[in-house]
């Protein structure tokens, strides 16, 4: 086991030095730099001023030599200045990590609050009217577009019920009841999706293993048998809607960036789109790199849960 | 290769009959009236995106502004858009538009996904290492972000639209085909056709392949409904394809959530078209995966 | 993303039947739209249903409250050196002032009202050849009371700093540069001296952007980016990028009294479905509505709101055209070009002929009336078949192949560009083939200036006084010259403008300046709607006034403003 750990931790460092740079390059690559960006407003700026900025910030450094500052900004966690603002990266992320974890946590709730029965009642029921109903809903869910989903949300509900999410952001901890009105649409939003994914992998795993033969037999023993068999079946199925859920986490940080614009909550989907459209690269790189991490911390848990369950399974 | 129960002719127990790909997705389609749905669906679809200078009454371009934001009549089925429009003829064109990006996009990515996949699980050995790490790699970025990134690094089109998608398809299909190869290796076939000194490229066309393509299809199916959602993500973020150009996420999330209330329509439509094909991709996708790889639940 | 265009309003020739009927709404709904409605003294030629000024309130002002705006700005930084953004000034406005200033909506005569007033500054005298201008402080005017400033008296020496500041680098410099040197005789006098006579430059000292921020900030920090202090009405209280900024009112402000409002809050809401919404619920106070038919949308559910029309007095956007290089350095194809454009139609349908066809000088600058299409010259008609002989004489019998890239301020300009497309391609065979960008793509490549093809281009849009529109946008050696063209007839006539002191005389000149601008189609406008300001109905003295969207630039005036509630 430990030396599975091992084996597994040390194959994801190169995982995340790759990731490093390939957002890197991919900032560099992009045309207009945030310096311009920053000053081409009123093209007022002399070509002495860029140059003095371009040095302050070290954008002059040869690519390397940036590539390593940055990683060593990473590794000692210090990531630096945003170009944009002048302000302290930590402090932004500090602000907006919270934010879309929120959002993010509260939405896998949600949606396995609503997958999970739905998933087993689908699967036990297969074949039959609540069955279809539960697959046309879940496939409608991946189906529609998610800002297409929350403009409506939003719009609607200001002309039915003259009533929307208080805007902004209030910290669960200052104002508890001001903070869930803000997350509950938004979360709800992007657990639709999330349900939906979920909702089709429980009921397809939960058909699989209720084919397998043991469950057949426990079936046939009678109903007590059933109830048990449930209880392994159900947690036999969860394996690969756990692998889901961890894999979907990625998705859903994704998914974050247009239900926060929408909702006009400051996380870290938001701040990462605008910093792209803004070449502000700092936080872009930054950003990026603490998802990765989050993935692959979480890819990393789930396996070890995946093996921890399943005794049985085998890896490369 | 799909083994179903024929009727038998004059003995009791069911005989295990091989039947083709196609056939096998037929019975199944038959028997689940949601996959016949899905097929109809996509068989709209195609048919419309081929046949759209036909079937539009309009050209998808020609503004008359003087008739702007009018709700749907008879002579406007669907109504039209902010500069007289025809959003019907549009929605028509979009479908060519949506069919297309979809089609390159996941074309692109599954062929080169395929590639990655089949070298890395075919030779393993170093190559697979560091092919698997550039794939988990390219992974943790989420996808919407990354094909932002490099729809911003190249030019906000619909061709580089299409280009940063298929990235985002690519690490997956990999990582699906590399483990279908590795699945495929352990046939004894391959071992013989290995012990006898096949070629490598007579043993992957002739084993391999063919354990490999009911899974990217499958896959493929389901990531051309994604395919036209990122599009329309993109064009939402104001970075995707360009105006005039029909497409239906442009159409949705400029002037459809622009005029939302004033004009319901302009939103209704496309959102309708976009839902309605991918809930088509992914439902048919749900019935190749019921028909030719039971096995094959829950992968990506 | 933020916008730093003010949007000023238009005028209407349609009837309100008529526009009704074109937006669409049957008999049901047009009485709440008529009441509530007050014929005030708009402006000769608007049929549109809401009045362009708001005279003062007459009722007593009351204290306290919070109002709160759902804002589609966030300042990208707060160093008023770096950026003339909408985002930052729409703060700045309230936590600053400016040695002058333009009147606000209460003590205006009329919209246009753009008599300057002291604002730090008590008294001004300028030689006779406008070349050395005096100015007497305020006494007793405080710094804000927080630290390192702690409530300190302005002198004169602060804003000599800032303006020396100015010019040494950032956004404004080209504007402070004309000074050529600054004096300080006593602590409430301030002397400048200027590089060449300018009568007007009391209206670049009274721009919205002239803002004057305390020197131990700048010298602590180093830059301006981390703290917004000032004199003004409000204190910035709380900044939260991306979330919202918190102003809490000055109890130390100079103008005893005001401002009213305890509180001004305001929120970061990129989108604007959120933001109709946050109106509509009562989470926002203020809304600017960019079309009739979003404000007969958002009547039928508010019918008590306030609305008044933002006057139009100008263009902002235009068809700019890389005009360094062929094939659009011939006057030709540019005049072509023009005539190729139906302009009236995009009135007509897209603003329900409540746009102007767009000039590019507030147009009471030279006249009192709003301009006719006929004064607009040859080039600005829709002449199809003669635009097209003209293209060929000057070499494209067949059209060419070109792009056209642009940011969408407001869904009615991606319309805009699509028509102009469809026109050129319909008359001159003209494809263009457009790009839609982001905001900061779109700025930066527009501002660089190196372009190549057509844009959608703008001026920026806190100018309110005549030398930012004519010698800082149109003068060749100007940065802010963002359409790349250079005639040395206008050069000599807004030099020339600035010498001048008679008002006739002025406005005479300037009207030279605009026909010659029409004549060579230097900048190509296009028709620009101004849009509409919408107030919950419990605000008082709210008038917006031309060229100062008190949402933004004009904000300043919100001190003047109170909750009866």
């Amino acid at each position: 086991m430990y030396k599975y750990v091992a084996r597994r931790l040390v194959l994801s460092i190169p995982v995340l030095v790759l990731s490093s740079l390939i957002v890197f390059g991919l900032m560099r690559v992009m045309p207009g730099d945030a310096l311009t960006a920053l000053m081409g407003e009123s093209g007022n700026v002399s070509a002495k001023e860029l140059q003095k900025l371009r040095k302050d910030l070290g954008l002059d450094l040869p690519y390397y030599k940036q590539y390593l500052i940055w990683v060593w900004q990473m590794v000692s966690l210090n990531p630096g200045d945003s170009i944009f603002t002048n302000e302290p990266i930590s402090v932004a992320l500090k602000k907006s990590i919270p934010v879309t974890l929120e959002l993010a946590v509260l939405a896998m709730i949600l949606g396995l609050v609503i997958a999970i029965p739905v998933g087993v009642l689908s699967a036990t029921r297969q074949d039959k009217p609540a069955d279809y109903v539960g697959r046309v809903a879940a496939i409608s869910g991946l189906s529609i577009p998610d800002f297409w989903l929350g403009t409506l949300v939003i719009t609607f509900a200001a002309i039915w019920f003259r009533w929307i999410p208080p805007l902004g952001y209030a910290s669960f901890w200052d104002s508890p009841w001001t903070n869930i009105q803000q997350f509950l649409l938004p979360a709800a939003v992007l657990g639709f999706r999330l349900s939906s994914a979920t909702m089709r992998m429980t009921r397809s795993t939960l058909l699989e293993v209720l084919r397998e033969d043991y469950v057949r037999t426990a079936w046939a023993k009678g109903l007590e048998g059933r109830v048990i068999v449930y209880k392994h079946a159900l947690k036999n199925a969860m394996i690969p809607v756990i692998t889901l859920v961890g894999g979907q986490f990625g998705t859903l940080l994704a998914g974050t960036v247009i239900v926060e614009w929408i909702f006009a909550l400051p996380g870290m989907g938001r701040l990462t789109v605008e910093a792209i459209l803004y070449r502000d690269y700092p936080i872009v790189q930054t950003n990026v790199m603490l998802v990765a991490l989050t993935l692959v911390t979480l890819n990393l848990l789930v396996d070890l849960t995946y093996a921890w369950l399943d005794p049985r399974i085998r890896y490369q | 290769m799909a083994i179903a129960a024929a009727p038998a002719s004059h003995f009791d127990e069911p005989v295990a009959v091989q039947l083709s790909r196609g056939q096998a997705l037929w019975l199944v389609m038959k028997r689940k009236p949601l996959g016949m749905a899905a097929g109809a669906l996509l068989l709209l679809l195609v048919f419309t995106a081929i046949f759209a200078n036909v079937l539009a009454p309009y050209d998808p371009l020609l503004a008359q502004p003087e008739i702007r934001l009018a709700p749907p009549s008879w002579a406007h089925p669907f109504g039209t858009d902010d500069i007289g429009r025809d959003v019907l003829s549009r929605i028509i064109y979009g479908s060519r538009i949506s069919l297309w990006v979809g089609l390159v996009a996941v074309g692109i990515g599954t062929l080169v996904g395929m590639i990655i996949g089949l070298v890395s699980g075919y030779w393993e050995g170093r190559l697979d290492l560091v092919l698997q790490r550039v794939v988990d790699a390219v992974m943790t970025i989420p996808g919407l972000i990354l094909a932002l990134a490099i729809v911003s690094v190249l030019k906000p089109n619909t061709t580089n639209a299409m280009l940063a998608i298929a990235v985002v398809i690519i690490p997956g299909n990999a990582r699906i085909v590399r483990g279908a190869v590795l699945a495929a290796k352990q046939n004894r076939f391959v071992e013989a056709a290995q012990a006898i000194g096949c070629r490598d490229y007579r043993i992957i066309v002739t084993h391999i392949l063919p354990n490999v393509t009911a899974p990217i299809l499958i896959i493929a199916s389901i990531w051309l409904g994604n395919a036209i959602l990122i599009e329309a993500s993109l064009s939402f973020l104001g970075v995707g394809t360009q105006p005039p150009t029909p497409s239906w996420g442009l159409m949705l999330s400029s002037t459809g959530r622009a005029f939302m209330e004033q004009a319901p329509w302009l939103a209704i439509f496309p959102g309708l078209a976009i839902s309605l094909s991918v809930f088509g991709f992914n439902l048919f996708g749900d019935t190749l995966r019921d028909a030719w790889d039971p096995r094959l639940r829950g992968n990506r | 993303m933020p916008t730093d265009a003010p949007r000023p309003a238009g005028r209407s020739r349609v009837s309100r039947r008529d526009f009704l009927k074109r937006a669409g709404w049957g008999t049901v709904g047009m009485t709440p739209l008529i009441a509530g409605v007050t014929r005030r003294r708009a402006s000769a030629q608007t049929a549109s249903p809401y009045p362009d000024w708001m005279p003062a309130s007459t009722k007593p002002p009351k204290r306290g409250k919070l109002i709160t705006r759902a804002s589609p700005w966030d300042p990208p930084v707060l160093d008023p050196r770096l950026t003339n953004s909408v985002g930052l000034f729409q703060i700045a406005s309230l936590t600053s002032n400016r040695l002058v200033r333009f009147p606000f909506s209460d003590e205006a005569a009329n919209t246009t009202d753009l008599t300057i007033k002291g604002d730090l500054a008590e008294s001004w005298q300028s030689s006779p050849d406008h070349r050395i201008w005096t100015f007497k402080l305020r006494k007793g005017v405080k710094w804000q009371n927080v630290a390192p400033l702690n409530g300190r008296e302005l002198v004169a020496a602060d804003i000599k700093y800032c303006y020396e500041a100015y010019a040494k680098d950032g956004v404004q410099s080209f504007t402070f540069q004309e000074i050529e040197g600054m004096e300080t005789p006593d602590k409430y006098t301030l002397r400048i001296h200027l590089k060449m006579p300018n009568t007007m430059f009391l209206q670049n000292l009274a721009e919205p952007v002239s803002v004057i921020f305390p020197r131990e900030v700048l010298e602590e920090d180093g830059d301006l980016k981390k703290r917004q202090i000032g004199t003004g009405p409000y204190i910035l209280k709380e900044h939260t990028r991306k979330v919202r900024a918190v102003l809490a009112r000055n109890p130390d402000y100079f103008d005893q009294g005001r401002p009213y409002v305890d509180e001004y809050h305001i929120l970061s809401t990129p989108d604007a479905a959120t933001r109709l919404a946050a109106f509509r619920s009562g989470q926002s106070d203020i809304l600017f509505a960019s079309s009739l038919a979003e404000v007969a949308t958002l009547k039928k559910t508010n019918p008590d709101a306030i609305v008044q029309e933002y006057k139009t007095v100008q263009a902002v956007f235009g068809l700019a055209l890389a005009q360094d290089r062929p094939p659009y350095n011939d006057v030709r194809v540019r005049r072509a070009i023009s005539m190729a454009i139906d302009r009236q139609k995009q009135v007509d349908t897209l603003y329900g002929g409540h746009a102007v066809l767009g000039w590019g000088i507030p147009y009471f600058y030279f006249q009192d009336k709003v301009p006719t299409a006929a004064q607009l010259g040859p080039w600005w008609q829709y002449k199809p078949a003669e635009a097209k002989k003209l293209l060929g004489e000057a070499g494209h019998p067949n059209g060419f192949e070109t792009t056209l890239f642009y940011y969408e301020y407001f869904p009615e300009m991606s319309s805009q560009v699509q028509l102009v497309q469809q026109d050129l391609k319909k008359n001159l065979n003209i494809e263009i083939k457009i790009s839609k960008l982001d905001y900061t793509t779109f700025y930066t490549r527009y501002a660089e200036g190196k372009w190549d093809g057509m844009a959608w281009g703008y001026k920026t849009g806190y100018a309110t006084g005549l030398d930012e529109h004519t010698y800082q946008y149109m003068h060749s050696k100007s940065t802010k010259n963002y359409w790349r063209f250079s005639d040395p007839v206008i050069d000599e006539l807004v030099t020339k403008l600035r010498k001048t002191s008679d008002r006739a005389e002025q406005r005479t000149l300037t009207k030279k300046v605009l026909d010659r601008e029409h004549d060579q189609v230097t900048r190509m406008w296009m028709p620009y709607d101004g849009g509409f300001l919408v107030w919950q109905p419990y605000l008082r003295n709210t008038g917006s006034l031309a060229l100062r969207r008190n949402d933004g630039y004009g904000a300043s005036t919100l001190a003047r403003l109170w909750i009866d509630k």
